[in-house]
């Protein structure tokens, strides 16, 4: 692989025949939209699920331990309660009263504790979503662009958002990008300098003719897919 | 790597493929998990505390049965040797008056007795020394003063008569003195010097030690003695079961926390690891395309994720070699075409023949 040629810019990576490329073609600015958010559901949804579950999990089971303690708590002074008013009936008004408050103060320690779970739960998951994406987000980039690469092309790659992750991995792939279009842009030269060196030789070689301006064509076609 | 054909697996240096990614995950989940732990754990705590400190009231507060208190006869709860003074028949010794009542002179104290005495010794002196014509002031134990006319004549006088020497005696004054010019002192033979001590006498008492009787012992004093401790000693081990099940919650806590971090720190990075591994295997793959080899795509591993985004690189990487391959095609056919017409040796044939070349090995 030695004796192959580095890759050569050409004229800021344009051809001769480049057109310039006006404004009004420029793609119209990216801006991220809630509905946007969850790019890669199974990558982004998997995280999201995970911490959310662990989060839940360990809200479930302390939340469960403060409850159960408390209740113990609870339960203590009512059976304190309960046997230092025993056999004295004028005392069942007080003790109604303060189990009342016990009860009452465990109930409102329940809703707290599922209010600030089911919060903490939301919150999570839209942080986590937003997360994600700033990794889901240049990976959907990168696929579009491969997307292109398959149908063979090769135009300009445009940098990552600010705050997007992944970025030495675009770097990589802009590298790669843009080093395979100077390359077929600098063959397409070649091609098209060989072509026109050849016609002149043609003369009235039918078959070399023909084969050129399927050259030309080749050539012509190929531009358009670097452009 | 896929290249050479030698089965890549997973070990736990390669886990760290994407650092800034993966730890920035990783860190996140074990943040939250310690954040939620350490809120949650600290409100456990906070009510385990309030329920131990209840629970330990209430055990606290039970009544033991108590020990019966052991009495000599039942009159008497004190249990002491009893100890009687026996007072001598007739001697009503005066009960001793509170400090704050105002003294009265007693008959039996000797200081009081001594008092009044010397009262007397002083009223005798008067009468004896200071009638008319003389006049005097006498006092215990100090000179007598006396104003009378021809005062050293009376003076003599006096002391010629033994009633009036021993009541100077009595009254302890040794010293007479004539007041005015020329007056003369005169010291009494024997005067009494003045006594420095009260003189007490003790009266005979007798005290008698009367031994109390044994203590009444109740028929079920050792059962109550034993309930009562059994009582005491399960409080303490209530108490102590109380505060080892609250210092258990926090180790659990503590010792859960712990190994939630450490299992969601390496399961943090293995999960992030299945996203990082095929970005890196994609890369290599990038960086051979950069360098203009386009080798063969192998699949990703087992488990791996991003297989989506990776099936697009190889549609990618298939689609840069579509067009090589259509290069190719180009240029060989212009090659042979030259070639039949003669034009061969040219140097622009020589270019598309080393192009060619250059594009056929990118492929290999």
């Amino acid at each position: 692989m030695s004796d192959i040629p580095p890759a050569t810019v050409i004229k800021d990576g344009k051809l001769d025949g480049d057109a310039p490329r006006e404004r009004t073609e420029s793609r119209p600015v990216y801006k991220r939209k809630l509905s946007n958010y969850l790019l890669d559901k199974k990558l982004q949804l998997r995280y999201v699920l995970l911490v959310t579950i662990l989060s839940g999990l360990i809200s479930g089971a302390l939340g469960y331990m403060i409850y159960h303690q408390s209740r113990m708590a609870s339960e203590s002074l009512e059976n304190g309660l309960a046997a230092l008013t025993e056999g004295d009936s004028s005392w069942d008004d007080v003790q109604a009263h303060a189990v009342a408050d016990l009860d009452s103060s465990d109930r409102a320690l329940i809703y707290t504790m599922v209010g600030v779970g089911i919060g903490l739960v939301v919150i999570l998951s839209a942080y986590l979503v937003i997360m994600t994406h700033k990794v889901a987000g240049p990976l959907y980039k990168v696929s579009m662009y491969f997307e292109r690469m398959a149908d063979g092309r090769l135009g300009n790659v445009t940098p990552l958002r600010h705050g997007d992750m992944l970025q030495d991995f675009y770097g990589n792939f802009r590298e790669m990008h843009e080093s395979v279009r100077t390359r077929l842009q600098s063959d397409l030269i070649t091609m098209e300098s060989a072509a026109t060196a050849l016609r002149t030789k043609a003369g009235g070689d039918a078959r070399l003719a023909d084969v050129l301006d399927a050259l030309d064509k080749h050539v012509t076609h190929r531009k358009k897919q670097l452009l | 790597m896929a290249a050479s054909g030698k089965g890549y697996k997973r070990s736990w240096k390669n886990l760290l493929l994407n650092k800034r990614y993966q730890l920035r995950f990783t860190i996140f989940m074990v943040a939250i998990a310690a954040v939620l732990m350490t809120g949650l754990g600290y409100f456990v705590m906070k009510k385990a505390n309030e329920a131990t400190n209840v629970a330990k009231t209430a055990v606290e507060g039970r009544a033991c049965p108590q020990i019966p208190v052991l009495t000599d006869n039942g009159d008497d709860d004190s249990g002491a040797v009893q100890m009687q003074l026996d007072e001598p028949s007739g001697s009503a010794a005066p009960a001793p008056a509170p400090a704050a009542e105002h003294h009265v002179p007693s008959s039996v104290d000797p200081k009081d007795v001594a008092k009044h005495n010397a009262q007397q010794d002083l009223v005798v002196v008067a009468s004896q020394w200071c009638d008319a014509p003389a006049s005097c002031a006498p006092e215990t134990a100090q000179p007598l003063l006396i104003k009378a006319p021809h005062c050293n004549a009376y003076v003599k006088q006096k002391l010629a008569d033994p009633v009036a020497v021993d009541a100077l005696r009595a009254a302890t004054i040794s010293i007479v003195r004539c007041d005015g010019e020329g007056g003369q002192t005169v010291t009494v033979p024997d005067a009494l010097e003045p006594p420095h001590h009260a003189v007490v006498q003790i009266e005979e008492s007798t005290m008698t030690l009367t031994p109390a009787p044994p203590p009444r012992v109740p028929a079920d004093y050792g059962n109550r003695v034993v309930a009562h401790w059994t009582c005491e000693l399960e409080i303490d081990g209530k108490t102590d079961d109380i505060e080892r099940g609250r210092k258990h919650i926090l180790l659990v806590l503590i010792a859960t926390g712990i190994a939630l971090m450490l299992g969601l720190a390496l399961y943090g990075i293995k999960m992030t690891h299945k996203v990082a591994g095929p970005l890196f295997k994609v890369s290599l793959y990038l960086a051979k395309m950069r360098d203009g080899r386009f080798d063969k795509v192998y699949n990703l591993r087992k488990g791996d994720q991003l297989v989506d985004f990776y099936e697009h690189f190889k549609a990618a990487h298939a689609g840069v070699v579509r067009l090589e391959r259509d290069d190719i095609e180009q240029i060989k056919a212009v090659i042979a075409a030259a070639r039949q017409a003669g034009a061969g040796d040219h140097e622009a044939v020589a270019e598309l023949e080393k192009l060619l070349d250059r594009k056929e090995k990118s492929l290999e």
